[in-house]
């Protein structure tokens, strides 16, 4: 029972991290990306390819998984967001991202191939420890210092001060001179790159995997829909309770209805509170 | 002058691949025909059809098959049961906004083929079902081509009068703005509900047709990526128009099997195509033709001129000076 509790908080820290990268692009465009979780399915994917393959060490295959995560964040700004939102405001970006995400999954899937493949360990570290083992931890850490880190960021530095103020109205902080379209892109690099860390931390629980990206983009959006839209304690909280939710479930009544279950609770919480348990109200617009 | 070679193609199309590709086209028509509706019409963005059309399928393949229902009621029963699922997953998930609905319907076609596999003893799990064919007198290539042909003219005239008529205005507004359309008196979420669940009945339908040419199915006939497939169908062949997502359709059903290198690329090619068209042309490929058609033509500028009753008006303005 123990080892279902600790797997499941594990796989729930990857689905923080997932709503702490919707996060991170929905304050500065108010976009929700299809490819968030493919993102972190590269950052896995090329992990696995730098350490295995090509036979970097782990710092440098580490610094390469949060690159390709940056450069392909970026890409997705340039791509798929920049000359939508330029256009109109219609919800064209859903169907841009979710182009950009089909893409990545299948190019992946040519290059990489269809199966998992094992992702290599990090640190040494005995098979034998049980539940102490780093494919646990990890994940919950990364999560848990990324959250932190983005505290840091909005609270102390002056360009997390831009994320807030675009967030609140991008409009009146182009009209204060702040520069929306390069901030933009800097929030999608940054999420691209947390993208990265957190498939590469979580390598060894996901494997290396090229239809991670779709199931990451639904479970992290469910558990940001359960915390609420634009918190990040609500992210961590939401992915939290979706994994140990999930993994109970798999426990007690089988491991095919995984995606029904998730799907349940992000009703519940949709009916009973729409805002999610640490979201902000917010007004229609008219 | 294209409805005669729709109905002569079992005569000139030579060999049975090319009558079985239309065939199928015409399968995913029926489904497509009712998705426009939601999709090109309402605008809510449904990636989850797959999930419907994989339950008309084996509706149809446990009745027909299993049960030794007559083909004909089960095929009526399969979309019953896809205008059923339609209404359950619509209820909820039709209030919420834009990507949560996408969400939601991805997640609804991820479930269905869950419940596929876990439900071994009715569906076989991951082995399939084998699915019969249509009896007398569509058990013939060309007969179920007949039969998916009058279905599928069934379909395209059903919308089109649910299109041009005040409904289809009404859910073009509810696609432009919820607000407005509310404000005008459209009953926006009876409206949503409606046309999902005609999408719904649509797509129970076309299972039935896609079962039964594929003759076994299996959870992995019915993967995402073909829920992706119908709406980029859609998308390319631009909202809001029937002819458009009608040629997208035939097009991109029939552009893999004919050039080989694309079939390889598969999905990547529906996301790239996808991806091309929402940047370039968002209105769909509809509408590149209808610049061509400007430009080679000119364009046709309505001119309303006014002329005022010169004559009446200073009788008028005399007659209110003199009182």
């Amino acid at each position: 029972m123990l080892t279902i509790l600790v797997s499941g908080l594990a796989s729930g820290a990857l689905y923080a991290a997932a709503a702490l990268i919707y996060n991170v692009m929905f304050s500065t465009s108010k976009v929700l990306s299809v490819a968030t979780g493919h993102t972190a399915m590269l950052g896995g994917v090329f992990g696995a390819w730098f350490i295995s393959t090509l036979g970097w060490p782990i710092p440098i295959a580490l610094l390469g998984s949060v690159v390709i995560g940056g450069v392909f964040g970026f890409l997705t700004d340039l791509i798929a967001i920049r000359r939508v939102l330029a256009r109109s405001d219609e919800h064209l970006w859903l169907l841009s991202t979710l182009a950009l995400a089909t893409m990545t999954q299948q190019a992946v899937a040519l290059w990489w191939g269809t199966e998992p493949r094992p992702f290599p360990r990090l640190i040494p570290q005995d098979f034998t420890v049980g539940l102490a083992d780093q494919k646990y931890w990890l994940p919950v850490a990364i999560a848990i210092l990324m959250a932190l880190g983005l505290e840091l960021f909005y609270r102390r530095t002056l360009y997390g001060k831009l994320f807030v103020a675009m967030s609140e109205d991008a409009f009146a902080a182009r009209a204060r001179g702040i520069p929306t379209d390069r901030i933009r892109a800097l929030s999608y690099v940054i999420a691209g790159a947390m993208g990265g860390l957190a498939g590469f931390a979580a390598g060894q629980l996901t494997f290396a995997y090229f239809a991670l990206g779709l199931t990451l983009s639904l479970n992290g959006f469910i558990a940001l829909a359960v915390g609420g839209l634009g918190s990040n304690t609500g992210a961590l909280v939401g992915g939290a309770a979706l994994g140990l939710l999930s993994a109970v479930a798999t426990y007690f009544i089988g491991g095919e209805y995984q995606n029904t279950v998730a799907v349940g609770l992000l009703m519940v919480v949709l009916l009973l509170k729409p805002e999610g348990l640490f979201g902000a109200r917010n007004v229609r617009p008219v | 002058m294209v409805l005669l070679a729709l109905v002569t193609l079992p005569f000139w199309a030579g060999d049975e691949y090319k009558l079985h590709l239309a065939a199928l086209i015409g399968a995913y028509w029926v489904l497509i025909g009712g998705l426009n509706l939601v999709i090109g019409y309402t605008g809510q963005l449904s990636v989850g059809h797959v999930g419907l059309l994989a339950i008309g399928a084996y509706a149809f393949a446990i009745l027909a098959g299993t049960h030794g229902v007559h083909p004909a009621v089960a095929i009526a029963i399969s979309g019953g049961i896809g205008g059923l699922c339609g209404l359950l997953l619509g209820l909820p998930s039709l209030r919420l906004p834009g990507f949560y609905f996408a969400m939601a319907t991805l997640a609804f076609a991820l479930i269905v083929s869950e419940l596929i596999l876990a439900q071994t003893a009715l569906t076989g799990g991951g082995v399939g079902l084998s699915v019969p064919g249509f009896p007398e007198p569509f058990d013939s290539p060309a007969g179920t081509y007949y039969l998916i042909l009058a279905l599928g003219a069934l379909v395209t005239w059903l919308t089109w009068n649910v299109a041009r008529r005040m409904w289809g205005r009404g859910l073009i507004a509810v696609r432009d703005s919820v607000v407005t359309a509310q404000a005008v008196g459209v009953p926006v979420f009876r409206a949503k509900l409606t046309v999902f669940v005609f999408s719904g009945i649509t797509a129970g339908v076309a299972g039935a047709l896609f079962g039964s040419l594929q003759s076994y199915i299996t959870p992995d006939t019915f993967i995402f990526e073909l829920g992706l497939f119908f709406f980029v169908c859609i998308i390319i062949g631009g909202r809001g128009g029937i002819i458009g997502p009608l040629l997208g359709t035939a097009v991109l059903t029939a552009l893999p099997e004919l050039a080989a290198p694309l079939a390889k690329l598969g999905t990547f090619f529906y996301g790239l195509l996808l991806l091309i068209v929402v940047l370039l042309v968002p209105e769909g490929i509809g509408r590149l033709f209808e610049i061509v058609l400007e430009r080679v033509r000119g364009r046709k500028v309505d001119s309303m001129p006014v002329s005022p009753d010169l004559a009446r008006l200073s009788a008028a303005v005399r007659a209110d000076r003199a009182t």
